[in-house]
């Protein structure tokens, strides 16, 4: 008997599929829109061109399409895993052949009426292959060095492409993403610490080869007043956007660092200091707060999982989400270099938008089949 | 399952990694909060802006003690209205007292219900807060605060920045060592600057900014071996005290905010680093006949010299064609790149005040960069920056770091860029140049005088390329110069040339006579003995005129060229 054959009669009706939705999750969504639609509305002084508008258009198609994706078989997600992998890795190349310049770098691929940048999907499809490649691995074979091999190349190849752009942030989230789904496999702590000694070795030599504005940026992040009106000068001015806040804000559109456009991108990277110098301290934290109740619903339905993949994949988007957001407040907040991530559903760009809400579309359809069987070493007697 | 189900173990680190996760937004929200303390609440913001409270800063001096921003207590007079019985009659007796009181406007405030606090006048003279004391009103209420004044003026406006409203250094001096300015009210700072100098440059250089209807313009003295900022001057002028109103344009301090193209004032640098290489000697000559093409491109000069030019006349005459084969002779980019790196042209200028204008270095050098910034093209610096690398070149060779601060330590860097016998010809070179080349507006009859001319084309608004009707001009000079001290930069931000210059707006017209001028004043001053006779006719005795028929066009030629000493 083949294995597909065993599980067919399982297969869950539209009507059980809607109730097993995790409705909570598909909530925060909107929610987490319309506070980007303020903070863009109020980033162009009051106006809904050009960025809201086009930001609600996209949330409402990106949500139509996280549905679809909730309401797929995971069985066919999990078929796809890998040629959608390729198709992203492909892309990222095509990038750096055809790709678009804007501000310095080449991460844009133009396809007539759409600008995509495939690094951000790539994200998302890289730990939908790694949950695919370790959900049929066995546990000694996570300890065998040969097996890691693969996944390796996975993490690495897409890093060193999307490093080519260059995009430092991408890279590191690449790696950071990669490296928890490893980590979450079971690969042994060790060799996680053996990892993190040979980048520390290789820190020199990464020193050498950054671009001059990023080496610029990592001194600034050390002295932000070092160059107050050159590179510290993002960081300066979202420093005196977060504390002219105060408790409660200055108000929607009554922020004077980002209205009088002292502070630069807010639209995008910057959003979350425009939204913490308007709505305070409160607003700020709020919004986290909107983040983290996301990230662990993320986190309870790669608990409650019953399969391994999807497991590995909702924990290693609930990580990606995490991330996005813990790296753009942090940076915004002086914890971290300044490095191009953005704020989730909040700040202005297609791409990421559509990428976030594809993650959670596959954070969705995981809870709605986690008890849907995927054998994981075919040919194996039933478990 | 043959093997066991990682599940357990999985679930172990998912909650590591949840609580990880945890921390990180913990720590996030740590940081908001932390950010949100450490400024003071918008409301206590509001209040203090009417009052705010302002300490004493300590007077800044230049370096012979001469005041340059003190602060003098200011009263003034408020009352508290719930004294005031009848306004009208408390207000025009007021206004008998003080001049410029608007007797309606304050019985106003006085006659407000509720109000503890009126207004009347602001920066009382000694005679007017004595009327005051004597009027005698009860609620009289005088407060004295300080005020930062600029007994100069606009003399130095640039350099030592503006204080705002709150007592904060806002720019220059004043927003760079703002803590030790606050912090040790008692003690002046002295600075580097030498304020007899900067009144003979900024008068010498205001003139030809008027005179040759300028955009901007900047200058400065720098002392060679010290490194000190003598003067500094950045024109349109600046009032110190309305620094706040002022344009961007006037705001700006051409000397260390701003980077041009420099132009042929580059090509000292260029000869500097192709006599060092030890493949270019002053002997050697090159084919200066016009234009010199690389690839789609073509180097032109002023006028085809139709000849070969020795390397002293290059200099002198200033040539392009001749300029970009030297550098190329010198080993092109391989050489170029890391010997204006080690001079310091490809990062900001590292020096104390926040006037720290960002240099566009050339990223990628393909053979047409090389041979455009062989002339000052294709790379931007500021004044100061391009100053003290010369200065480093016709001192020992070692770069120096600026000084603002009298008190400042002398910091040489160790390795020098050129050696010795460069920095020796380099000198004659800058002679040449003032003696018989583009520079002789800027000689001097008390001193020998060596220098160079540059004349910029200004890139173009709004396309790509060069614009031939705006012109950046420029002179640097140094004195004296077999064994420099000091050095003088002027540059003219588009000059128009008039009848005196026969409408030319190059360095040597418009920006050279500007540095001979401050030279004749600043010398005695700084103590310079005037030339030696001995001096002089050893730098003759190294050129020879020599003239000859050239062969080719069978006119009658003058060449200069060098005579080594061993040969003399």
């Amino acid at each position: 008997m083949t294995p597909h054959a065993r599980i067919r009669p399982l297969r869950l009706d539209l009507g059980e599929k809607l109730r097993a939705l995790n409705w909570a999750l598909v909530l925060l969504v909107p929610i987490l829109g319309l506070v980007g639609y303020l903070v863009l509305y109020s980033a162009a002084g009051g106006a809904h061109a050009p960025w809201a508008w086009r930001h609600a258009v996209r949330l409402a198609v990106g949500t139509l399409v996280m549905l679809a994706v909730a309401l797929t078989d995971v069985r066919l997600v999990y078929r796809f895993a890998y040629p959608v992998f390729a198709l992203c890795l492909l892309a990222l190349m095509a990038v750096d052949i055809a790709g678009t310049l804007s501000k310095g770098a080449q991460r844009w691929l133009d396809l007539g009426p759409v600008r995509l940048q495939p690094s951000e999907v790539t994200k998302v499809a890289l730990v939908l292959a790694l949950a695919r490649y370790f959900h049929g691995l066995r546990i000694e074979e996570v300890g065998r060095p040969s097996a890691l091999l693969a996944p390796l190349g996975m993490i690495g190849l897409p890093a060193v492409l999307v490093l080519g752009q260059p995009d430092l942030g991408t890279a590191v989230m690449l790696v950071a993403v990669g490296g928890t789904v490893l980590f979450l496999a079971g690969v042994r702590i060790w060799k996680f610490l053996l990892a993190g000694a040979a980048v520390a070795a290789a820190l020199p030599v990464i020193w050498a080869n950054l671009r001059d504005y990023q080496r610029e940026r990592v001194l600034t992040f050390l002295d932000p007043e070092r160059d107050p009106l050159g590179a510290g000068y993002h960081i300066l001015q979202s420093y005196i956007a977060l504390g002219s806040g105060g408790v409660w804000g200055r108000g929607l559109l009554g922020g004077t660092q980002a209205q009088l456009d002292f502070l630069p991108e807010k639209q995008t990277d910057f959003a979350f200091a425009l939204l913490a110098e308007e709505t305070g301290f409160v607003g700020a934290v709020l919004l986290l707060s909107l983040y983290a109740t996301m990230v662990f619903i993320a986190f309870a339905v790669a608990l409650r999982c019953e399969h391994h993949f999807g497991r590995l994949l909702a924990a290693g988007l609930a990580v990606n989400l995490a991330l996005y957001v813990t790296i753009n407040v942090g940076m915004v907040a002086g914890l971290l270099p300044v490095v191009g991530v953005p704020l989730p559903f909040v700040s202005y760009g297609g791409t990421a938008m559509f990428a976030s809400l594809l993650g959670l579309g596959l954070v969705l359809c995981v809870d709605v089949h986690r008890r849907v069987p995927l054998p994981r070493h075919p040919g194996d007697p039933p478990a | 399952m043959t093997s066991p189900d990682p599940l357990a173990r999985a679930r172990g680190r998912l909650r590591l990694l949840a609580l990880a996760f945890l921390l990180a937004f913990g720590a996030v929200g740590g940081r908001l909060l932390q950010l949100l303390l450490a400024e003071p609440p918008a409301t206590a913001a509001r209040t203090a802006r009417a009052e705010p409270e302002v300490g004493p800063r300590a007077d800044i001096v230049d370096r012979h003690g001469r005041l340059l921003a003190t602060d003098i207590p200011s009263v003034s007079f408020a009352l508290d209205p719930l004294y005031v019985r009848d306004p009208a009659a408390t207000a025009a007796r007021i206004a008998a007292v003080l001049e410029g009181v608007d007797t309606a406007e304050l019985t106003r405030r006085l006659a407000r219900p509720g109000s503890r606090y009126a207004p009347v006048k602001r920066h009382l003279l000694p005679r007017e807060q004595r009327a005051v004391l004597e009027l005698g009103l009860p609620g009289t209420i005088l407060r004295t605060r300080f005020r930062r004044v600029y007994p100069q003026g606009d003399l130095a406006a640039h350099l030592l920045g503006a204080v705002g409203a709150d007592g904060r250094g806002l720019a220059g001096v004043e927003y760079a060592f703002d803590r030790r300015l606050r912090e040790d009210p008692d003690r002046p700072l002295r600075l580097a600057l030498d304020l007899r100098v900067q009144f003979a440059l900024r008068e010498e250089l205001e003139a030809a900014f008027r005179r040759f209807r300028a955009k901007g313009a900047c200058g400065l003295v720098l002392d060679v071996h010290g490194g000190d900022l003598l003067a500094e001057v950045s024109l349109p002028a600046l009032d110190p005290l309305r620094f706040g109103e002022a344009p961007e344009e006037v705001r700006l301090d051409r000397c260390s905010g701003a980077v041009y193209e420099l132009g042929s004032v580059f090509k000292l640098v260029t000869a500097a680093m192709a006599l060092e290489s030890g493949r270019v000697d002053l002997a050697r000559r090159f084919d200066a006949r016009g234009p010199y093409r690389i690839g789609r491109f073509r180097i032109r000069d002023v006028h085809d010299y139709r000849r070969a030019l020795t390397v002293p006349e290059i200099v002198a005459f200033s040539s392009n064609v001749g300029t970009v084969q030297m550098a190329f002779a010198a080993g092109g980019a391989a050489v170029m790149e890391p010997f204006l790196r080690r001079l310091g042209f490809d990062r900001p200028l590292d020096w104390p005040l926040p006037e720290r204008a960002r240099p566009l270095f050339p990223r990628r050098w393909p053979e047409i960069t090389v041979a455009t910034v062989a002339f000052g093209h294709g790379i931007a610096v500021s004044p100061l920056q391009y100053a003290r690398a010369v200065a480093a070149l016709v001192s020992d060779g070692r770069p120096r770091r600026v000084r603002v601060r009298a008190d400042a330590p002398v910091e040489v860097a160790r390795e020098p860029v050129v050696g010795e016998a460069t920095v020796e010809r380099l000198r004659w070179l800058m002679w040449l140049v003032v003696e018989r080349g583009t520079g002789t507006k800027a000689a001097s009859r008390r001193y020998l005088v060596g220098g160079k001319t540059g004349t910029a084309d200004k890139p173009a608004r709004g396309r790509r390329g060069y614009d031939r009707d705006r012109t950046v001009s420029s002179f640097v000079g140094v004195f004296p110069v077999d064994a420099p001290r000091y050095l003088v930069l002027v540059v003219l931000d588009e000059p128009v040339g008039d009848e005196g210059t026969f409408g030319f707006r190059y360095g040597g017209w418009t920006a050279a006579p500007v540095v001979g001028a401050v030279i004749e004043r600043i010398g005695p001053l700084l103590g310079v003995p005037p030339a030696d006779e001995e001096v002089r006719r050893r730098y003759f005795a190294r050129l020879r005129e020599e003239r000859f028929v050239d062969p080719g066009t069978g006119r009658r030629e003058k060449r200069l060229a060098f005579v080594a000493p061993d040969r003399r």
